[in-house]
């Protein structure tokens, strides 16, 4: 029997390997996102000492939140988890229409999302005078909150492109369905980023005395 | 030869086929390519970074020299140590890690061969983007800063022949850029910037290999490789691939931060506004401390395939080996600021930090031991690869024993920023890494060539180097206690340490004697060595069931593990004393490897060629370049065209299936080269 | 089809039912940072807010991201990565003094 490399799209537990059961790309995009908490760590960490740091010139980002309207936007991205996992349900069942629909769902929520950061952002900017160069704190919020929504950006593009994939071939074959799932674990983590942020960034964020 | 047949566009271009000629090296994915060139490529650096330590060294014989400006030699010293521990030390251990990996654990290639060859091309695009900096770099004196009094240090007081003042405007603030000095204020211009984001290029390229090794050891060893069957080589890979899965992260975040500060006005590390430059410092060896085990942890994995084949005795204590790896890794996650032991941490800290630092003696020492304990009464046999084995374990424990020193915090506040500290990293980064990775190029240069490199001119390599090496870095030790300091471009008469700077320089030039010995046995090997057949060391492990130079499909058979150093058990068995007995038919099963490695049964598919990892790469230091030009029209433009660039690559990428189903390799009639047409049917 | 291996997935009403719970647990945040600005809880604040988003980091992981029904590799691996960040982010944030440990 021909021996085989790789398989295109699935890759099973092959007899002739030792394998830990997970597939490839599966296995892959776990190692790579359990290395974003490194990546993300840093940037948290980061705003955590500035943010508590007294005696800078200029607004703090405590100063100038509106949580309500943050409130609402992470309530967008987690909805957003939703039809993501959704969109997955309906390609494990072979439902193309309904993977279609969600996965336009979950780009259309990230991009409300992304949508009410440009606001903020401008806002901030705008409205209360606090850029990138206020000073320390706001450099942290601006780069720690700017590479979640890079994140989520991405992610948007990576959906999109899966959606328009099954548009033009009528559907998501094998291999493309375990790209959906992986998209939606970097989707998911991009999520649960956001959940500590909204928490440690926003809700609990005092500016110092 | 290439046979161009029919097949059915699935992309936009047509795939590529070519099997010879520049082209089919920008297109290829197989690991072994990737890991010649990746070899290449980093040898390339190491000359060049030898040649600025050379001239460092040419400035230090004298006191009070003015060879070098102080700019140029701040330059200097910041290429050297950036260009030996980014673009060679770890690209060469790539380079192994990339031939080796699928051949010891009986695989075809790794797990995603597409993202292997863009790691392979986002790091030479890197490189060249780093380097690039000599040309179109630039390097300013702080203007308008307190104190300081417009000092230039491009400018030569005395003037000075051959003042090398070109270098000057190139990266100056250090391999470890401490802000603020390396930041927008003290170091204005670009230099640092073409430092900073080729570094963030650089990591992004190991960090993609990282995920792709660790995939390919948990999921593609051949039948019966359980883990703990694996060879050391293969462990120290997946170690080191753990430690650098976590480590870049954290220095792509800071070198973010470093880009932000210089380029768009964010605040991380200005001090004058409220920035903390000690926040630098933990992020930047948050991750330099993990390097140092990512830069020796490969080169303790070949001299632990090393020792053993020419002892003909097994690994002694395999598996303490093994974890003794894993254990310094975790514990080398938890030290990294005794490199920041006078930088006004707490007592505490240091204490903490300290004791840390020592635990990871006790793995060091066992792995040490076990080497020793694998070399006693064995029958040795002294090649060329065993003397930079042995060259290792003597070398890397005199670097250990005066890290253990730095340990000491008291102690380390007299060694720090002295020549004590150059001379251990030395011992343990050249001493170590270096003579390791080399005894690896001798050992597997078979592999790569079929034939063995020249035993006699690999010892006149090796007695030149180690004595050049011990005669530079030796010195040093002393050179630091009495006051050298590091990082400055000269030293007064009056301190008379010059007699001894004169015996390093010396060295160092014996150093680079070896070095040209290496390279005429390399490619005069190359060309008209002795042919190696399949086993030329009577090796112990399965990359040598596959005959020399290995086949493109690597085995035509994949080997059935049944026991650690699988290959050996095949040839060898014990008697009633367990010492190991050649079996009678022996020769004829190694004959019978090779014939049956030689001729598949079947044809064999393999992954195609592809483009898009070298355009995928190609277009991030377009958008890098764009960064640091970024106020001008072009240089946003050059954001745009190659941000376009890459995010085609990766739509082609994604589309493009891995293997066209009828597109397969011949089998091999012969071991001749590893080329091979990929033909139909 | 993704993976032949786990049989295991929640159903559509499950991921309607988590995302409920997930909804519920963001509002009582909220809630809880206004309940915190008029009557100021202190410590107590910082740890209700901490337990509510560990609730919604852990449900999205475990069954969003079907972290429960995979294979304990994945676990190992992902825990393996935020503990370490926590690990080493928390000495740092030690260090520099953004936490204060006790007769430092």
């Amino acid at each position: 029997m021909a021996e085989l490399a790789h398989e295109a799209g699935l890759e099973h537990a092959h007899p002739e390997h030792e394998s830990t059961g997970v597939e490839n790309r599966k296995l892959g995009m776990w190692l790579f996102l359990s290395s974003e908490f490194l990546f993300f760590g840093a940037l948290i960490s980061n705003y955590l000492l500035y943010s508590n740091r007294g005696g800078f010139s200029g607004v703090y980002p405590a100063e100038v939140y509106d949580i309500p309207f943050t409130s609402v936007s992470s309530f967008v991205l987690l909805m957003s988890s939703l039809t993501m996992v959704l969109a997955h349900n309906a390609q494990s069942r072979e439902d193309h229409n309904g993977t279609r629909t969600w996965l336009f769902a979950t780009a259309a929520l990230g991009s409300v999302f992304l949508g009410g950061q440009v606001f903020e952002f401008t806002e901030f900017i705008v409205g209360h005078d606090m850029t990138l160069g206020t000073n320390p704190a706001a450099s942290a919020f601006y780069v720690l909150t700017g590479f979640h929504g890079t994140h989520v950006a991405i992610g948007v593009i990576m959906l999109l492109s899966l959606w328009g994939i099954s548009r033009r071939r009528g559907g998501l074959s094998d291999k493309h369905g375990l790209n959906l799932e992986l998209v939606g674990l970097y989707w998911h983590f991009v999520d649960i980023i956001w959940i500590v942020i909204f928490t440690v960034v926003y809700l609990l964020s005092v500016p110092p005395a | 030869m290439t046979a161009t047949a029919d097949r059915p566009t699935t992309t936009i271009f047509r795939r590529p086929s070519s099997t010879t000629g520049l082209w089919s090296w920008i297109t290829t994915v197989d690991h072994k390519r990737i890991g010649i060139m990746y070899g290449y490529a980093a040898f390339t650096f190491f000359i060049i970074g030898g040649i600025e330590a050379l001239l460092l060294r040419i400035q230090l014989t004298q006191a009070n020299a003015e060879f070098l400006t102080a700019g140029a030699y701040n330059a200097l010293f910041t290429m050297h140590g950036t260009t030996m521990i980014f673009l060679f030390v770890m690209p060469t251990s790539a380079a192994l890690m990339n031939y080796m990996l699928p051949l010891l654990i009986g695989a075809r290639d790794v797990a995603f061969p597409r993202l292997n060859a863009l790691s392979w091309w986002i790091f030479f695009f890197g490189g060249i983007f780093l380097y690039s900096t000599f040309i179109f770099g630039t390097s300013a004196a702080p203007v308008g800063v307190d104190g300081l009094g417009g000092i230039d240090g491009n400018l030569a007081p005395g003037g000075g022949p051959g003042s090398f003042n070109f270098l000057a405007d190139s990266p100056d603030a250090g391999w470890f850029g401490y802000q603020p000095n390396a930041g927008p204020l003290y170091s204005p211009g670009t230099a640092m910037d073409y430092w900073a984001l080729g570094l963030q290029i650089i990591g992004l390229a190991s960090l993609v290999s990282a995920v792709n090794f660790l995939v390919t050891v948990l999921n593609m060893r051949a039948k019966g490789m359980r883990l703990l069957r694996m060879p050391v080589f293969a462990w120290m890979t997946t170690i080191t691939s753990f430690l650098l899965l976590f480590s870049l992260p954290i220095i792509a975040v800071a070198l973010f931060m470093v880009t932000f500060d210089r380029q768009f006005g964010s605040l991380f590390f200005a001090a004058t506004n409220g920035g903390d430059p000690i926040l630098w410092q933990h992020l930047f060896w948050l991750f330099g401390h993990p390097e140092v085990y990512i830069l020796i942890l490969p080169a303790m994995g070949i001299v632990s395939e090393i020792l053993p084949t020419f002892s003909r005795k097994p690994l002694f204590g395999y598996s303490a080996v093994v974890f003794a790896g894993a254990a310094i890794a975790f514990l080398g996650f938890g030290v990294w600021a005794h490199h920041m032991f006078s930088s006004g941490i707490t007592p505490v800290a240091q204490a903490a930090f300290g004791l840390a630092t020592m635990t990871i003696a006790i793995p060091t020492g066992i792995k040490i031991f076990n080497w020793l304990g694998t070399m006693w009464m064995g029958r040795i046999r002294l090649n060329a690869p065993m003397l930079f084995a042995i060259g290792f374990v003597a070398m890397f424990t005199i670097g250990g024993l005066s890290g253990v020193t730095h340990a000491v915090v008291p102690s380390d506040w007299q060694q720090t920023d002295t020549y004590y500290i150059v001379a251990h990293f030395h011992y343990v980064i050249f001493g170590g890494s270096v003579f390791g990775l080399f005894g690896g190029l001798y050992y597997w240069f078979p592999k790569l060539t079929g034939k063995v490199m020249s035993d006699r001119l690999g010892k006149v390599h090796f007695w030149l180097m180690l004595l050049g090496f011990n005669l530079t870095f030796g010195p040093m030790h002393w050179l630091g206690l009495q006051g050298m300091v590091r990082r400055t471009w000269k030293y007064a008469p009056e301190t008379g340490l010059e007699p001894w700077n004169v015996a390093v320089t010396v060295g160092a030039f014996i150093i680079a004697l070896s070095i040209l010995v290496f390279m005429i046995n390399w490619f005069t090997s190359r060309r008209r060595g002795q042919e190696s057949g399949l086993d030329p060391w009577d090796a112990r492990t399965v990359e040598w069931m596959t005959p020399n130079p290995t086949p493109e499909y690597n085995f035509a058979v994949p080997p059935v593990v049944t026991s650690l150093d699988h290959f050996w058990h095949l040839k060898y068995d014990e008697d009633v004393e367990g010492r190991a007995v050649r079996k009678d038919d022996a020769d004829e099963i190694v004959a019978s490897i090779e014939h049956e490695q030689l001729h598949p049964a079947s044809p064999i598919h393999l992954p195609n060629p592809s483009y898009f990892p070298f355009f995928f790469a190609l277009g991030l230091p377009l958008v890098f370049y764009g960064v640091i030009y970024h106020l001008t029209l072009w240089g946003k433009a050059l954001i745009l065209v190659g941000a376009v660039i890459s995010l085609a690559a990766v739509i082609g990428w994604a589309i493009e299936p891995l293997e066209e189903p009828h597109l397969q390799s011949k089998g091999h009639e012969g071991a001749g080269d590893a080329e091979e047409a990929l033909t139909d049917g | 089809m993704s993976s032949p291996e786990h049989i295991h997935h929640p159903s559509p009403a499950q991921y309607w039912k988590i995302a409920v719970v997930l909804a519920v647990l963001t509002a009582v945040e909220v809630a809880m940072f206004y309940i915190n600005r008029a009557y100021d809880l202190g410590p107590l604040n910082t740890l209700l807010l901490v337990i509510l988003a560990t609730l919604k980091f852990v449900i999205v992981v475990g069954w969003y991201m079907h972290l429960r029904f995979e294979k304990s590799t994945l676990s190992r691996f992902f825990s393996g990565g935020f503990i370490l960040a926590a690990a080493l982010y928390t000495i740092v944030l030690t260090a520099l003094g953004v936490i204060a440990i006790r007769g430092g």
